[in-house]
């Protein structure tokens, strides 16, 4: 199995995977000159804080890895892991996850306002 | 009948103090059974000139913010060294102030500048300073209170109590100087409000204003001012859901604010500040957008303050509710006399109850229409209630924007146009980022979205359970005489959309024709929809548990949703089944699937039989769910070499060219289907992800705007297009996808 997914029960690995694949195209690239912000996800299956999976979308280098990041993101969100997917594929506008309390953030406001549903790639359908 | 009961209980159980939901019950059937709406009653009165009672000192000059609703929160939060001020926030703050005030003033002081327009508005406040000062007038008789201002504010409290369970009109007294902070009288405000709406369900509106207004008014409290909206006196039911929402979430204020000073340069330049709330009003019934709001607060208020089942069929009763309105207004006797209908009303006056996924008639037994609606649908009784909660969380509070936004089209209006643009939306977006400040300032917040998680953990276990299928209304395939027929016809024309009407009348007329089920669910599948084609091949799968078709659907379904347990469980299935591999696969295997595993013996298969196309279909599908692209790019190209016309084949290809970023390949094989299959919605679809994905924004749009034409219910392929839009720059065209206006859509991005 590939990087990111293995070993996980999450379907937003899923997703970080294909981000990780998407970070290596033109328009990929072009987010690190549009966003360049560090992004730290920690995801739990069920509870926010409970079992959480902590990934790291690097906006500034263009990498999308597993673990905790190695020195101060920008902003810290963490989620629940089908909101996240609901995030990332643009169902739950992030503002609305957060009213909800579906999303919290630690961190820069401006940078968590650049968290937005078109970072992600989605996916196609077989 | 039980209602009732559960109101006049309802005055017991409003401990005060307690907070504002504890009985959302009485408040919820106070707004069922409520009296008529105030502003019908008023249209009898007489327009009179009348000099009302000053209600502007809450706007001396000194303190303007002071006493603009939310203001108390912004103070807090949001003037810390170093917080971000939000671009609304900036706005805010600048030099805004005497604007706004003006603009607040203006809205909530109609009478002193009576334009014949505003007569109504005039009359509504004119009744209630009426009232207040005929009681303020005699108040001074009251024997003067004295003790600690605590002891003299609980007894005072008490005696309003008592006047409301005795049935006497409440009498004002003058109170010593209590020195009541303003959150307390906020408070206290917003608090009698809801225990009088318990003790008083039974009178009128009117009652209960003038028995508050009389409390509030020996308290020095203004109570007028829990009007935060800008419609004060033409929509009591908005002043309602607004007053509740407001007793019990300190951080909405902030937000509302752009609105009211939007929606009152509207006025200025309008005029005419009732037509639309009229027009809205005959259309959608004054509860329409409130009631979706109102659910909405009850939602997060009540975490923890109710079980679990009376929530839900607080939930279930108020969504009814709004089913049952929405059908009302059908003037098709049809539907007035339908089963339908009568279920739902019942449902909406809490007659029935869903307990423990049972329908369930509240009180005494009424009738035996659940029996005949269960023989009728067969989908189970809860099954509709589920999916109309389910239709109604994904469609969220967009929706009457949307609705309005769409039924006034043709009128000229121009700010019509201006306010659908004033999306929840956005007023959602101000409130989180002022709740973002609020996160790092304010610790009650977190635990606000804390107490809230809970909840939404707990909802999103019911809605992983879904899978149950839903119906689409008003389908006029139901009494056709051969739906099966019809809908293969369809299908084979590549009618999707309509081709799920006939089979959806199908599947009703024959709940076990599992055939009808299966080509339902691919309907679905070719139609974008993974959840419906999901529930479509469940049923299938009930029918008939060992169709091969069937389960390699259900596998890629899941594997689209990323449900990877679950597509595993029926990949493995398909091979079981099969009449050939079966043999290789043991049924102990059932019990712990471990992807290897089955992996491997799909492979032992290809080897046994490398012509066979499906399995190369299923391995193909196998490796998507790994991950591992290339071998799955491989395996549908040696099934499309033996299968080279089957188009979800190339769609297969396609999508998974795509998910491992080789978009420009995946574009070549989605034509290749789309040339097979012209009408193949879920390839337009995954071309508009392609091209979106390689940042090709304006060519997603013509895409998705394709898709969507075919079948506007794909939701995935609305949400794909509004970020395609915001990514191209195309904001000017948010409101014809929020309104889902496919003809100015389709005018602007022709394919």
């Amino acid at each position: 199995m590939a990087d990111l997914t293995s070993g996980s029960g999450l379907k937003s690995a899923a997703l970080l995977e294909q981000m990780r694949l998407h970070m290596e195209t033109d328009a990929g690239k072009e987010l690190t000159k549009k966003v360049g912000l560090v992004y730290q996800l920690n995801i739990s299956p069920k509870k926010i804080g409970q079992n959480e999976e902590i990934y790291v979308v690097d906006l500034k280098k263009g990498e999308v890895t597993k673990g905790p990041y190695e020195g101060r993101p920008d902003v810290t969100f963490s989620f629940v892991d089908s909101d996240f997917l609901a995030v990332g594929t643009g169902k739950l506008n992030p503002q609305m996850a957060f009213l909800r309390g579906a999303m919290k953030i630690k961190g820069s406001i401006t940078a968590a306002q650049k968290f937005t549903p078109d970072i992600f790639p989605k996916p196609s359908k077989l | 009948m039980a209602m009732r009961d559960l109101i006049t209980g309802g005055a017991a159980c409003a401990v005060p103090g307690s907070s504002s939901s504890s009985n959302p019950m009485g408040a919820l059937a106070n707004k069922l059974l409520g009296s008529s709406s105030k502003a019908q009653e008023l249209t009898g009165l007489p327009g009179t000139s009348v000099t009302v009672p000053s209600s502007s000192q809450g706007f001396s000059p000194e303190g303007p913010l002071s006493m603009i609703p939310g203001s108390e929160f912004e103070n807090q939060q949001y003037r810390q060294p170093g917080s971000q001020s939000s671009q609304f926030l900036s706005g805010f703050h600048s030099a805004e102030h005497g604007g706004l005030e003006e603009a607040w003033n203006e809205v909530r002081q109609p009478p002193f500048l009576p334009p014949p327009i505003q007569g109504r508005e005039s009359q509504a406040h004119f009744q209630e300073f009426e009232q207040i000062y005929d009681r303020g007038a005699n108040s001074n008789f009251q024997p003067a209170w004295d003790g600690p201002p605590q002891r003299v504010l609980s007894s005072f409290l008490h005696s309003f109590v008592e006047s409301g369970r005795a049935g006497v009109p409440f009498r004002p007294a003058a109170l010593p100087v209590l020195g009541l902070s303003k959150g307390d009288k906020q408070c206290i405000r917003d608090r009698s409000y809801i225990m009088a709406r318990h003790m008083f369900a039974d009178k009128s509106e009117e009652y209960i204003h003038s028995q508050v207004n009389a409390l509030l008014h020996s308290l020095d409290i203004d109570g007028d001012e829990r009007v935060r909206g800008p419609l004060h006196g033409t929509m009591p039911e908005f002043e309602e859901y607004w007053t509740e929402s407001q007793a019990s979430r300190p951080g909405m204020t902030p937000g509302a604010d752009s609105w009211i000073s939007e929606f009152s340069q509207h006025r200025q330049e309008n005029g005419d500040p009732e037509a639309w709330a009229n027009s809205f009003e005959k259309i959608h019934g004054a509860n329409g957008w409130a009631s979706e709001f109102e659910q909405e607060q009850l939602q997060m208020t009540s975490v923890g303050q109710m079980d679990r089942a009376q929530m839900l069929n607080i939930e279930a009763m108020e969504q009814t509710r709004m089913l049952a309105h929405t059908l009302a207004q059908n003037s098709d006797p049809k539907i007035q006399n339908s089963k339908f209908l009568q279920f739902v009303s019942k449902m909406s006056r809490g007659e029935l109850i869903v307990d423990d996924n049972q329908i369930k008639p509240a009180i005494g037994s009424s009738g035996d229409w659940a029996e005949e609606y269960q023989t009728q649908y067969n989908a189970g009784p809860d099954a509709w209630a589920n999916e109309f909660a389910r239709e109604e969380v994904s469609r969220g509070a967009e929706t009457w924007v949307n609705e309005y936004a769409n039924e006034h089209q043709e009128t000229a209006d121009q700010w019509v146009k201006d306010f659908s643009r004033l999306e929840v939306d956005d007023w959602a977006d101000e409130f989180g980022k002022q709740l973002g400040e609020g996160v790092m300032g304010d610790r009650s917040t977190e635990n606000w979205a804390d107490s809230y998680d809970s909840f939404l953990g707990e909802q999103q276990k019911s809605d992983s359970s879904k899978g149950i299928y839903v119906f689409s209304d008003l389908n006029p395939y139901v009494g056709h005489a051969d739906p099966m027929k019809e809908g293969h016809e369809l299908f084979r024309k590549g009618l999707l959309s309509e081709a799920v009407l006939a089979l959806e009348a199908e599947v009703l007329k024959n709940p076990e024709n599992a055939e009808a089920w299966r080509l339902l669910g691919i309907t679905h599948a070719e139609n974008d929809d993974d959840q419906q084609a999901i529930s479509s091949m469940l049923r299938a799968q009930e029918a008939d548990p060992r169709n091969l078709e069937v389960l390699l659907a259900l596998g890629v379904s899941h594997t689209n949703e990323l449900e990877q347990a679950s597509a595993l469980k029926y990949l493995h299935g398909w091979l079981q089944n099969h009449p050939k591999y079966g043999s290789l696969t043991s049924p102990e295997q059932m019990e712990s699937l471990y992807y290897a595993d089955v992996a491997r013996l799909f492979n032992e298969a290809a080897q046994m039989s490398p012509d066979d196309a499906d399995i190369h279909i299923v391995l193909g599908v196998l490796y998507n769910l790994s991950r591992e692209y290339d071998k799955a790019i491989a395996s549908f190209k040696t099934a499309l070499k033996l299968k080279p016309r089957d188009y979800s084949l190339w769609n297969k290809l396609g999508a998974t060219q795509a998910n491992s970023v080789q978009s420009a390949d995946a574009i070549l094989a989605y034509q290749q289907a789309l040339d097979l299959k012209p009408n193949y919605v879920r390839a337009w679809a995954n071309m508009g992800i392609s091209f979106a994905n390689q940042g090709l924004y304006e060519e997603s749009i013509r895409y998705y705007v394709k898709a969507l034409a075919m079948n506007p219910k794909a939701d995935n392929a609305w949400q794909y297009l509004r970020i395609s839009l915001s990514c191209a720059s195309r904001n000017d065209m948010f409101d014809a996808c929020d309104s889902r206006n496919l003809d100015l859509l389709q005018k602007e991005f022709p394919l």
